[in-house]
């Protein structure tokens, strides 16, 4: 990369709210189902209807602002956008315009080890258009998606590459998944990000001509489609190409960023206040109410799981996998082995959901249960192989550990005298072995241990039974 | 022809009760009525197959309340399910809702009759009804004078005597100036007393929907039926409905009245003035105090309302494009030659022009300019009002600045159908309640009209000054409540 | 004070408003315009009182909607007045490419 220029960045993102039902009416918030199947005559914009507002949405909007470091607007009113286009109902949109919800924030990036402030300049609340397809010289219109709530969250241009644009949106996305703000799955639009990008040589210089990349499919495209545009740029000022504002997405077949249009004199949205919403007021008690519901934040997770000795790699991981972390964090105030923990449910039973395609909420798994089952394990009472066996029946069937056990006729054999007489048969039978590790043979014991798991069929506590080998061949 | 439409609602109400006539009886006679004056063109679109049909299955039902089985017309900018609504435009011709306004519903569950939606101005935009796609209707007193507007269709079929019930709305003075035309009483109830939803907005921050009536208790009893809260409308008060009959018939001694000097200043005409004169004269006769007094910003109010009403206006006419109902340009070229083709034939001349000026006056710098300044003198009147009411317990004046005018004046100035509205419209910027109550006739027979403005949620007061004046001043014939 | 509006100005405003204004009647609206500006104009003589602005006399404050579902339209309904319609969709008779399409 040709590093002739600095590039600097801002990034707005629209992100749709989990709700039950739309922003201003009650039709169902839903993805996926049949075409215009999700409204009513305020979402289509019929003449005569009129604006509701969902408290859900004001709820998660301060969940959002509080976790983005932003300011709460205390009196807010809504504002109307005006353009025509067929995506857009009643040709306005109902959006924030004078009084976001949420200002002068922030979200901390870590790069390379050290933390980055990425400054948020506000966040607004609006109502998402229609989903428009276009087919054989027509467009057809599902109006489901219309009045969709979205938080449009926009940064101030301070982001100075496209790893920090890619770090930043992770770091929005982690935040607003775990507050259940949304989903943010990219894929199906519940995400959506615009990057800007202008060049300039110093950063004593003003600000170059801003390039605005739409809707960009996925995290890692809004870095690379940076990273295009920034080497684009790059050669056209270096070839002394002028070039105008402009509108662009990324193709991802071309693997580059392509024009889309020429901004011309700025867009003229005749803003006004929505006069048929009254001021909304932001209460410290909805306040305090919403950030009651904020569960504890990746970042903290992650510490506490280091705290308790989970591997930082683990600990990644299992904040990566929302429902396991929230299942594991409910076992905190328990005194259990969270690496034992920890491993159970990042190996076997995440294959196991993995393979089954489930939700751990869809097994039979308690938390009482999940600590019988860590207790077995940690004090050696079960081992790896037990759990392999018994696990369908840990996840699938109402018993309890000790009924599973006993059912599955695991005798963990773990008193010496046991232990004992199948060494000695074992040695009985295996003379040539001994002998090998006599002559200092280290592997042989391997293969002796190995033959003590086979017969009792691996239900003997194999720390022991090594303990307990290594006596015994000493004293041959 | 029958003549139970000429009789009080009580001894309607008593016919009905006692079987001595049904419903069928008055829908019958309604549209016999209407028939009879079908060149006064009070409504665009009548409803009688479903009248009867209704009024036939109201006659298994109890009659549980005193305006069960009476026919009632609606403006048609308020949306009825499975009922023709126009808004009297060419875009909305032959666009049939599939939901009804609150007002309707409310109109049904009281099991009213709906007659047939009545003529007005193009949504709602005009002061003579002259800008409907279905042309003028024709005032009952002189059928060569306007009837007003907008809500001109329902202020001739009550002044017609074809029903004892309409409903109208107000946006700068659309129900209280057709009824001072046509000698009705008509009621712009408080912004947020009675739910919009359903109405097809014209100016959201300044519509409301009210009774238009032959008399004051018939108007307070419609009143009754569709004010209150509706979850639909946000803007739709919380406060409590009370019986805005209450008060009628409490003598009005001590009450204090206030006359704004710009309501009798040199823009009303001699005769209106006199007329209020006497008026005046018998309020303190009665033990009224009387005082003139100055408020500031009052013939600001024309400016705001082209400011703030065309704003509005040019936002919430945006959705008719022909996409999803209402007439729609047949052979486009292209999305954009839909939008311009289906609106420029679909809007009358006034609606365009007003669209325009609202989209220029919000473009650009302009919003700043202009529409915020409007929003700011807007804050300014309604706190020279509140003053006012802290001493005063009404405000009164003359509805209009002259009588209605010919059918044939000229209509090419831009300006001149917000003038008629000159004394009206504050009170739709403050969100007060205001009553048109007829006071008398001028010298060509034609009705003159006071209003009786309030404080904000003080209708029943208003209805107790309204029916003692009507009582006292006996206009056209007098009134019969009993 | 007389308010002119310029032909570029009128045709601007068409645009916005997505009325269609043909050569003839320019003038004309450059007149009609220009006459109700003139009014409107008059706003900047007022000396407002304070800043303080009423959006609507509203009388309450938004009380917030219960976040449950109500009933909805089925799609047949939802198509029932559009003039264009295909399928269970509500058609637009001209290609918009995916080029133009604006995000919200």
């Amino acid at each position: 990369m040709n590093n002739n220029y600095i590039p600097t960045i801002g990034i707005e993102v629209h992100v749709e709210l989990k709700t039950n039902t739309k922003i201003f009416s009650n039709s169902k918030n839903g993805y996926g189902q049949m075409a215009n199947s999700l409204t009513n005559v305020v979402d289509l914009g019929y003449p005569g209807t009129l604006p509701t507002l969902n408290e859900k949405v004001i709820e998660l909007a301060i969940k959002a602002a509080t976790v983005l470091n932003c300011k709460i607007r205390r009196q807010m009113h809504f504002d109307r956008k005006n353009y025509f286009y067929p995506d857009n109902p009643k040709n306005y949109q109902i959006t924030q315009a004078e009084t976001p919800i949420g200002y002068d924030g922030y979200v901390e990036i870590d790069l390379d080890g050290e933390k980055k402030k990425i400054y948020i300049e506000e966040m607004h609340i609006e109502e998402d258009t229609c989903k428009s397809t276009h087919k054989s010289g027509k467009t057809y219109l599902d109006f489901n998606r219309a009045g969709v709530p979205l938080i449009e969250i926009v940064t101030k241009p301070c982001i100075s590459s496209p790893l920090e644009a890619k770090l930043y949106l992770e770091k929005l996305k982690e935040l607003l998944f775990y507050t259940d703000v949304s989903d943010c799955k990219m894929e199906e639009g519940s995400m959506r990000a615009d990057a800007n990008i202008s060049l300039r040589k110093n950063e004593s210089d003003p600000l170059g001509t801003k390039v605005e990349i739409k809707n960009i499919g996925s995290i890692s495209n809004v870095k690379l489609s940076l990273e295009k545009e920034w080497e684009r740029q790059t050669k056209m000022l270096d070839n002394n190409e002028y070039f105008k504002e402009q509108t662009r997405r990324f193709d991802d077949k071309k693997n580059d960023t392509v024009l889309m249009r020429v901004k011309e004199t700025g867009n003229d949205y005749r803003y006004f206040p929505e006069p048929d919403i009254p001021f909304v007021y932001i209460t410290d008690e909805m306040i305090e109410n919403a950030k009651k519901k904020i569960p504890m934040l990746p970042d903290e997770r992650k510490k506490v799981y280091i705290e308790k000795n989970i591997p930082e790699v683990n600990a990644k991981k299992l904040v990566e996998h929302r429902e396991l972390s929230d299942f594991l964090n409910s076992l905190l105030d328990k005194n259990v082995d969270f690496v034992v923990a920890c491993n159970l449910l990042l190996g076997d039973i995440s294959a196991y959901l993995n393979k089954e395609e489930k939700k751990l909420s869809e097994t039979t798994l308690t938390k009482e249960k999940f600590i019988e089952l860590v207790n077995k394990v940690s004090s050696k009472e079960i081992s790896s192989k037990n759990v392999k066996d018994i696990l369908k029946d840990v996840l699938e069937t109402e018993l309890s550990i000790k009924e599973i056990i006993s059912k599955s006729g695991i005798k963990n054999i773990s008193d010496d005298e046991t232990i004992n007489k199948i060494i000695d048969k074992i040695i009985e039978n295996n003379q040539e072995s001994v002998k090998d590790y006599k002559d200092g043979k280290d592997r042989a014991i391997k293969y002796l241990m190995g033959q003590v798991m086979k017969e009792t069929k691996g239900s003997v506590n194999p720390e022991k039974a090594m303990n307990l080998l290594k006596v015994k061949l000493q004293s041959i | 022809m029958t003549n139970y439409l000429e009789k009080s609602v009580k001894e309607i109400n008593e016919l009905l009760k006692n079987k001595k006539i049904k419903p069928i009886d008055l829908v019958n006679e309604a549209f016999e009525r209407i028939e009879n004056n079908s060149e006064l063109n009070a409504y665009i679109t009548l409803n009688k197959e479903e009248a009867v049909k209704k009024a036939i299955e109201l006659e298994d039902k109890e009659v549980d309340n005193i305006l069960f089985g009476l026919p009632i017309a609606v403006k048609d900018n308020i949306v009825t399910k499975g009922l023709r609504t126009t808004a009297a435009s060419h875009i909305l011709e032959n666009f049939t809702p599939i939901y009804d306004a609150t007002v309707v519903e409310k109109i049904n569950k009281n099991n009213m009759i709906i007659i047939g939606k009545t003529n007005m101005d193009e949504f709602a935009m005009g002061s003579s009804s002259r800008t409907s796609y279905f042309g003028a209707p024709r005032n009952p007193w002189n059928k060569t004078k306007i009837s007003g507007g907008s809500s001109g269709g329902s202020a001739v079929t009550i002044a017609a005597n074809d029903v004892l019930f309409a409903l109208g709305t107000d946006t700068g003075g659309s129900i209280r100036q057709p009824a001072s035309y046509c000698g009705i009483v008509g009621m712009k109830p408080t912004y947020g007393r009675v739910s919009r939803y359903g109405m097809i907005a014209f100016a959201s921050s300044l519509d409301q929907i009210g009774p238009m009536t032959k008399n004051v208790y018939n108007n307070a009893l419609l009143l009754n039926v569709i004010a209150g809260h509706d979850d639909k409308d946000l803007t739709s008060s919380r406060k409590e409905v009370e019986d805005y009959t209450s008060l009628i018939g409490q003598d009005i001694k001590g009450k204090k009245i206030a006359i704004p000097n710009y309501f009798v200043s040199d823009i009303v005409s001699k005769e209106i003035k006199e007329k209020l004169e006497n008026v005046i004269e018998l309020l303190k006769e009665k033990g009224a105090i009387v005082d003139y007094v100055d408020m500031k910003y009052l013939e600001n109010a024309v400016t705001l309302y082209q400011i703030i009403a065309m704003g509005e206006a040019s936002s919430n006419l945006a959705r008719f494009d022909g996409i999803r109902y209402g007439t729609s340009y047949e052979d486009p070229n292209g999305i954009y030659d839909l939008y311009v083709k289906t609106r420029s034939n679909g809007f009358g001349k006034e609606v365009k022009r007003r669209i325009m000026v609202g989209s220029y006056l919000l473009s650009g710098e302009n919003a700043k300019i202009y529409y915020n300044k409007a929003l700011a003198i807007r804050d300014d009147i309604s706190k020279e009002f509140k003053k006012v009411f802290e001493k005063y317990d009404y405000i009164i004046g003359p509805t209009t600045t002259t009588t209605a005018y010919d059918l044939t004046d000229p209509m090419d100035d831009p300006s001149k159908s917000f003038m008629d509205d000159v004394l009206s419209i504050p009170v739709n910027m403050a969100g007060l309640p205001g009553l048109n109550l007829p006071i008398g006739t001028s010298e060509d027979n034609m009705p003159i009209g006071m209003q009786i403005i309030g404080d904000k949620f003080t209708e029943a007061s208003i209805y107790q000054l309204a029916a003692f004046l009507e009582k006292e001043i006996d206009f056209c014939g007098g009134v019969k409540y009993e | 004070m007389k308010k002119v509006l310029t032909k570029e100005e009128v045709l601007h405003v068409a645009d916005l408003a997505r009325i269609e204004v043909s050569d003839s009647e320019v003038e004309k609206y450059q007149e009609e315009l220009g006459k109700l500006l003139s009014d409107v104009e008059q706003i900047n003589m007022v000396e407002n009182y304070d800043d303080e602005r009423l959006i609507a006399p509203w009388t309450e404050e938004t009380k917030l909607r219960e976040d449950s579902e109500g009933t909805m339209l089925n799609p047949k309904e939802v198509i029932e007045n559009a003039p264009r319609r295909a399928g269970n969709y509500i058609a637009v008779p001209v290609v918009i490419s995916e080029n133009e399409s604006e995000g919200a």
